[in-house]
């Protein structure tokens, strides 16, 4: 009776969202046939192209994210693979409050077949030492602590892949903890020769007060809308840093990770995507991530990974160009660039627009309408993430500030970003400092 | 004014702020990392980007002393 009437809620939202979407395009050719000058006839334009280009990527995602998840359904397959070695690297720098439920969680794994290296990258505390008292060596599982000097995440994690026994390479943050069967999960998409890396599922544990509430609904609506839909074509276009598994021989064909840009895991998935692999999803291998707990700190990470993504693309920016000869790359690309740079400036001037708008001609109705019309269309999409993830349905609520609030402060900062990135403005890694409540 | 004008200009007004306050949020966080990486650099550091020696004086009891006289 609760899951029908959760169905009912979603179909009525998507309704009431479709309804709002007529209302408010009818409101703007109405604005548009009485609009005086051409500047203000060619912002209606570029706002009405804004709008149907956000509400396709809505429904697109949508859509294929139900045929994925209809498809995982169907290729249920109860055969377990355990055959294959896995080596978990876990690069640590100055993570001595985390890495100990960090290493449990890898300890703990129904998989039997792991080798698990820790690399300090020349920590500034306890991280070495307290890896060292974990070590062990039973034969069919084994944990070992190297120290090197610092270098950054991808030479650490350049290093651990030298020293790896396994076939498959697991890359996991030392600030997050796996889920018992994580690896397990991830283990059995390598079944298929054609897959060089799958991602993992992540999910925000601090959940304690209103900024990383924020971010758990993101990251649920992320994963499982957008993660989900891409993994239905195979082309997953990041793995994450908490989570993610990769074939060692598509590593070594693509040359490892690269150092030269701040998104090391976009780099390399995009060199895997051009190299012709194909990029899975597990929704079910969870990492629990400790979210940052403060709005600059949150600033600080939203703007590394603008960077890091700018550079992977700038890096990889020829394969822009190539649609014909290589349809994936660019396609994955394209996709990048369009989350990446245009919608942030889309929705900062569509915003600027509607006030400019709402100031000369009084038509500020029209600006409350086509707000409730995408915060509609964030709460469907939240209530249908939040319903397969069996997450409590009441996080759906925060789609309101999200829309009001959080990702203009979030778009702004990657404005900011993409601005720096665009004039080459020199950068630092900014490591977050971590609470430690991952435990 | 009825509710729909009110709620309107509710959200005018807030998404004006959240702007305003995205910016400075943005500029805070900017001068916040000026003044870690400020605090943070070690001698081996400055030196390094430096390309040059660098002296650094530290005042003891005794020049203080030296300074009242």
């Amino acid at each position: 009776m609760v899951k029908f009437l959760q169905k009912i809620i979603f179909v009525a939202t998507m309704a009431f969202g479709v309804w709002l979407t007529y209302y408010s395009l009818e409101h703007l050719q109405h604005i548009y046939i009485e609009a005086t000058s051409q500047f203000m006839k060619f912002s209606v334009v570029l706002i009405f192209v804004f709008t149907m280009l956000i509400i396709t990527r809505y429904m697109v995602l949508m859509f294929f994210s139900i045929l994925q998840m209809i498809k995982r359904t169907a290729d249920d397959n109860n055969e377990i693979y355990t055959n294959d070695v896995v080596t978990i690297i876990v690069p640590a720098y100055n993570e001595e409050d985390v890495l100990i439920p960090s290493l449990h969680g890898v300890l703990h794994q129904s998989y039997p077949n792991i080798e698990i290296l820790v690399i300090d990258d020349g920590s500034k505390d306890r991280t070495y030492s307290i890896a060292k008292t974990f070590e062990f060596d039973d034969g069919r599982r084994s944990l070992k602590a190297y120290s090197k000097v610092n270098g950054g995440k991808s030479r650490a994690l350049n290093y651990g892949i030298e020293r790896a026994k396994g076939n498959l390479i697991c890359a996991v943050d030392a600030d997050s903890k796996l889920d018992y069967n994580a690896i397990e999960l991830l283990v059995q998409h390598f079944q298929d020769p054609q897959i060089a890396a799958v991602a993992g599922s992540i999910s925000v544990v601090n959940r304690d007060t209103f900024i990383t509430k924020l971010q758990a609904l993101e990251y649920i609506q992320g994963l499982n809308m957008v993660k989900n839909a891409q993994a239905f074509i195979k082309l997953v276009n990041i793995i994450p840093g908490p989570l993610g598994m990769f074939r060692k021989e598509a590593m070594k064909k693509v040359g490892y990770y690269s150092h030269d840009t701040f998104a090391e895991d976009c780099d390399l998935t995009l060199s895997l995507i051009a190299h012709g692999y194909k990029i899975e999803f597990e929704p079910d291998a969870v990492a629990y991530t400790e979210a940052p707990e403060n709005l600059l700190d949150l600033l600080k990470q939203r703007y590394r990974w603008t960077r890091g993504i700018l550079q992977a693309i700038k890096k990889n920016r020829s394969f822009l160009w190539r649609p014909i000869k290589k349809p994936a790359i660019s396609f994955v690309m394209w996709y990048m660039l369009f989350e990446s740079v245009f919608w942030p400036f889309m929705q900062i001037w569509g915003d600027l627009f509607m006030i400019t708008l709402a100031l000369t001609s009084g038509a500020s109705q029209f600006l409350l309408f086509w707000w409730i019309m995408f915060t509609v269309l964030d709460i469907a999409g939240a209530i249908y993430c939040l319903l397969i993830t069996k997450e409590k349905l009441s996080l759906a609520a925060y789609s309101i500030v999200y829309r009001l609030a959080f990702i203009t402060v979030i778009n702004i900062a990657k404005i900011f970003a993409t601005i720096e990135e665009w004039f080459n403005i020199k950068m630092g890694w900014g490591k977050l400092e971590r609470k430690g409540r991952i435990g | 004014m009825n509710l729909l004008s009110f709620l309107s200009m509710l959200i005018l007004a807030i998404t004006l702020l959240t702007m305003v306050f995205g910016v400075i949020a943005y500029f805070l966080y900017k001068a916040r990392e000026k003044k870690k990486n400020v605090q943070g650099v070690t001698y081996e550091e400055a030196l390094k980007e430096e390309d040059t020696e660098l002296l650094f004086f530290t005042k003891d009891e005794d020049d203080s002393e030296l300074l009242s006289k």
